[in-house]
């Protein structure tokens, strides 16, 4: 099956720094692919690439078979591809049902007049919008909070609104930002337990993750970065054993 | 809350009746600032801009209804204009400047104005610094507005007409994704909304509420001079917004209302016999100024949203 997502020799240099050195890696469909590294590897830069929050010196990222890295950001939301950042705090001020629904603009495109007016189609775009964000709280467990401020919640429930936020969108392909760092323990699991649940609906997902123990529970295949550059690549039993790895990762003090 | 907005209908739909003719020219200049005000609390508190120079899109409306009727278009064509040639200027000046943020914006802003009033004050064909004088009155299809009355009246339908636009904005997806880049900008986009279109969007709806007002204020006046629309009248809307509550259509027309009251307030002792002929603009510009600060201090968020969390 043609992967999902193809990026190929994706170089990013800072000055004469390379953050990024020709990085290759896929995403096949239905595939839970994570990139692991030590702080400074790279894996930051490579999120951003994909979601195109960075652009690349050099080198190619393919979506569904589309060149994408000249994409501005909300165009790759709108191909289907979602991504809940670590940094990126909820959307103060609005409750945590309203966060989710902006992520149904991905997917929706009622305008302003359409709004000023109230024409039919804005009332059938946010009867849907409605549900769809219903059932993306649903599937992050986070209905009881729905009329909630969304800065209310807890750092577990926030990111899980992430990535409810996300699943409004109806992505094919989600990113996830480093999404079990600053939890606590159950908190973990619980985020786990719900990636693992997507991952087993046949969503296809790239995780940027530092946690190894969370890596080796949720992704069919790890690639590790080291220096901005690719080091390994392979199912977690196989580059857990690869003396790079252990050398520049595994082996060090986490 | 209810009662608050039942209070503000009775009071929009009474006071022109009762008012004494001084006041009611108050009543119309307060409506027109409020118009110009929820577009501006919709920029500042949804977008994340700031806009130091509000006020040359009033006068770029005011000036569209002016030179179109001197010119004998149809008054109600030249009012519609107005709103629609302010819209396309915050367009075509917002595409370099919105890409600037937080004071740079201001800034850009604050100097377009400044431009655009020397333009206006050096220009033959828009009355130079005199201005523009023997604008008729407004009138739509035969009946002539020509009374203080008809314009408090067609002031408040102004207010309606943009308080209503402004909600069904805010409350809708384009106002989720607004309100979203305003706290989380790249979460916003990567959600797909269009960030830069959606800043875009909200400058221009803001400038055309200005532009509507500004194209009222042309034919309720009947003559224009760019020094009806000083840098202070720009920084008059910003204290009103902030004072209001930014993003809060409600507070945007309450912090106009209490604003107009206490410059009037203030300048009827500025001019009381006696007082030095600087009076009037000092204590303007310091009222503005204390007023600013002790919301800052004491109400950040505004009084609207604040009584909002505390009601």
């Amino acid at each position: 099956m043609p992967a999902l997502l193809t990026v190929s020799g994706a170089t990013r240099r800072f000055g004469g720094v390379y953050a990024l050195r020709d990085v290759d890696l896929d995403v096949a469909p239905g595939e839970t692919h994570a990139v692991i590294g030590p702080n400074g590897a790279g894996k930051s830069t490579l999120f951003k690439l994909i979601g195109g929050q960075l652009v690349a010196t050099a080198g190619t990222i393919a979506y569904d078979g589309e060149r994408i890295d000249r994409l501005a950001p909300h165009r790759r939301a709108r191909r289907g591809i979602a991504i809940a950042f670590q940094d990126s705090p909820v959307f103060r001020g609005m409750s945590v049902a309203e966060n989710v629904m902006v992520g149904a603009h991905a997917i929706t495109s009622a305008g302003p007049m359409s709004a000023i007016l109230r024409l039919p189609r804005h009332r059938r775009e946010e009867t849907r919008i409605r549900g769809l964000a219903a059932q993306a709280l649903d599937r992050a467990g986070l209905s009881p909070w729905a009329d909630q401020p969304a800065e209310s919640l807890p750092l577990g429930r926030q990111r899980a609104l992430q990535v409810a936020r996300a699943l409004c969108g109806a992505p094919r392909l989600l990113l996830l930002d480093e999404p079990a760092s600053g939890l606590r323990g159950p908190e973990r699991s619980a985020l786990a337990a719900l990636i693992e649940q997507l991952r087993g609906e046949g969503l296809s997902i790239l995780l940027v993750e530092h946690d190894v123990a969370f890596v080796a529970r949720l992704a069919d295949r790890v690639t590790v970065l080291d220096l901005g550059q690719v080091i390994a690549s392979g199912p977690f039993a196989e580059i857990r054993t690869d003396s790079a790895v252990v050398a520049a990762y595994l082996g060090g003090p986490t | 809350m209810k009662w608050a907005y039942a209070v503000a209908a009775v009071g929009a739909l009474v006071l022109p009746v009762v008012l004494a003719p001084g006041q009611l020219t108050v009543f119309i200049l307060l409506g027109l600032s409020a118009m110009a005000v929820v577009g501006l609390s919709l920029l500042m508190g949804y977008a994340g801009q700031v806009s130091l120079g509000q006020a040359a899109f009033t006068a770029l409306g005011a000036y569209t209804s002016g030179l179109l009727s001197l010119h004998h278009a149809p008054p109600l064509l030249a009012l519609v204009a107005a709103p629609v040639a302010a819209a396309l200027a915050a367009v075509v000046v917002g595409v370099p400047i919105l890409r600037l943020r937080g004071h740079q914006l201001a800034f850009a802003t604050l100097a377009l104005q400044i431009l655009l009033l020397s333009v206006l004050s050096g220009a033959q064909w828009a009355g130079g610094a005199v201005g523009l004088q023997g604008l008729p009155y407004l009138s739509v299809g035969g009946f002539e507005l020509d009374q203080d009355l008809d314009y408090a009246y067609l002031v408040v339908g102004g207010v309606l007409l943009v308080s209503l636009i402004a909600h069904r904005l805010v409350h809708s997806r384009v106002g989720r994704g607004l309100r979203a880049l305003a706290t989380g900008e790249m979460a916003a986009e990567a959600s797909g909304v269009p960030v830069g279109a959606y800043r875009l969007l909200v400058f221009a709806v803001s400038a055309a509420f200005a532009g509507l007002a500004g194209g009222i204020y042309c034919f309720f006046l009947g003559y224009l001079a760019p020094g009806s629309f000083p840098v202070l009248l720009s920084i008059e809307y910003v204290v009103m917004a902030v004072v209001g509550g930014l993003g809060s259509i409600a507070g945007a027309l309450l912090g106009a209302a209490l604003i107009t009251v206490v410059v009037q307030l203030l300048t009827s002792l500025a001019t009381q016999p006696g007082m030095p002929s600087y009076a009037p603009s000092v204590l303007s510009y310091a009222v503005y100024a204390l007023l600013l600060i002790a919301v800052v201090l004491f109400v950040p968020k505004g009084i609207v949203p604040t009584l909002r969390r505390s009601l």
